[in-house]
């Protein structure tokens, strides 16, 4: 049996494979494969997590012009035009593969959401079932202050001031949650992660509030 | 969806804003998050030596049902004992406001938020 010629370093990342029918030609083919090695027909996606996807090692640390050389490779080989005069059916896969490529492209090219995708793979999300609410004092007491201090500022300098801060803290907690990753330290991978998602709702706000500042001091 | 007159009248006109001093004896303070959103919602009661609770203030950063389901919780105990205060409920809340099914979670946070207010003047009182 021959393995699908992927023509990437990541198929030894990729899970053992088992083995399926082909939907065209019914022959047995490799069940991460995208193309039947015999009759070339596209197959449906796998229900592979989004590192296994796009072929890398699954862990915080990745290089991103690797990430987007893998996924620009599979996006080649899955543009619409290629299957253009394909049979529907075919086209429709061609579909739902780019669709899963992206969704895998997109949560781990944002650090964020990677290391948050990552922690609902290991078992201990941040968001979901029985963890809606979080008490951590240290971290609330600072986002309450952060929040505060954004509320009355005053001009669009003070919001800058107090989003280059925060910025330089999102930088620390990136480094603290690949740190705590490397180290197989879940539960610091966590409050790091949801330290960096309050950080990266507080950008967001200040965003608004710099928007809504300027606004205000237009000349009417 | 349209949001209910009572959840944007609290949202719009929000009743006890502000704080207590948290270092007080008969203040409990309550600050709890929603991480899914990044909501920070504190909430703090205010204890009679009688158990009546005389006032309560919160201070909500978040979405507009957020802030509202806290409004509504600080008016709810206000001349309830901290036992009654207890038994508030997040769907009492999300009913009285009609939140819309994607913001029960804000009711969540604000009957949490409560607990957790009363937690705190439970373990000053030990």
């Amino acid at each position: 049996m021959q393995i699908t010629p992927l023509a990437t370093d990541a198929d030894s990342a990729r899970p053992a494979a088992a083995f399926g029918a082909c939907w065209s030609c019914r022959g047995p083919v490799a069940a991460a494969a995208l193309f039947c090695a015999t009759c070339k027909a596209i197959q449906p996606p796998q229900p592979l997590d989004h590192f296994a996807r796009l072929g890398l090692a699954p862990g915080f640390d990745i290089q991103v012009p690797v990430l987007d050389q893998l996924y620009f490779g599979f996006q080649r080989q899955l543009h619409p035009d290629r299957f253009a005069n394909a049979a529907p059916r075919a086209r429709q896969i061609s579909q739902s593969q780019a669709v899963a490529f992206n969704d895998a492209y997109e949560t781990l090219k944002s650090p964020l959401a990677r290391a948050t995708y990552l922690l609902a793979l290991r078992g201990l999300p941040i968001d979901g079932e029985g963890s809606h609410t979080i008490r951590d004092m240290e971290l609330l007491d600072d986002q309450l202050e952060r929040r505060e201090k954004l509320h009355e500022a005053p001009d669009a300098a003070a919001v800058e001031k107090l989003a280059v801060a925060a910025r330089s803290d999102a930088a620390a907690c990136l480094g603290e949650i690949s740190a705590a990753f490397a180290a197989g330290n879940l539960a610091a991978a966590r409050l790091a992660t949801l330290r960096l998602k309050y950080l990266d709702k507080f950008a967001d706000e200040a965003r608004n509030r710099r928007a809504l500042l300027a606004l205000k001091s237009e000349p009417a | 969806m349209a949001y209910s007159e009572k959840l944007i009248d609290h949202f719009e006109n929000p009743r006890n804003v502000g704080a207590f001093d948290k270092g007080d004896d008969s203040v409990g303070t309550g600050l709890v998050g929603a991480p899914a959103c990044g909501d920070v919602m504190k909430l703090q009661i205010k204890v009679g030596p009688d158990g009546i609770i005389e006032d309560a203030k919160f201070k909500t950063f978040g979405c507009g049902s957020a802030i509202a389901s806290s409004s509504l919780v600080t008016e709810w105990v206000k001349g309830k004992t901290v036992e009654e205060a207890a038994t508030i409920k997040n769907t009492d809340i999300a009913k009285h406001l009609a939140l819309p099914p994607v913001k029960i979670h804000c009711s969540v946070l604000a009957e949490d938020a409560i607990k957790a207010a009363i937690e705190d003047y439970r373990k000053k009182h030990a």
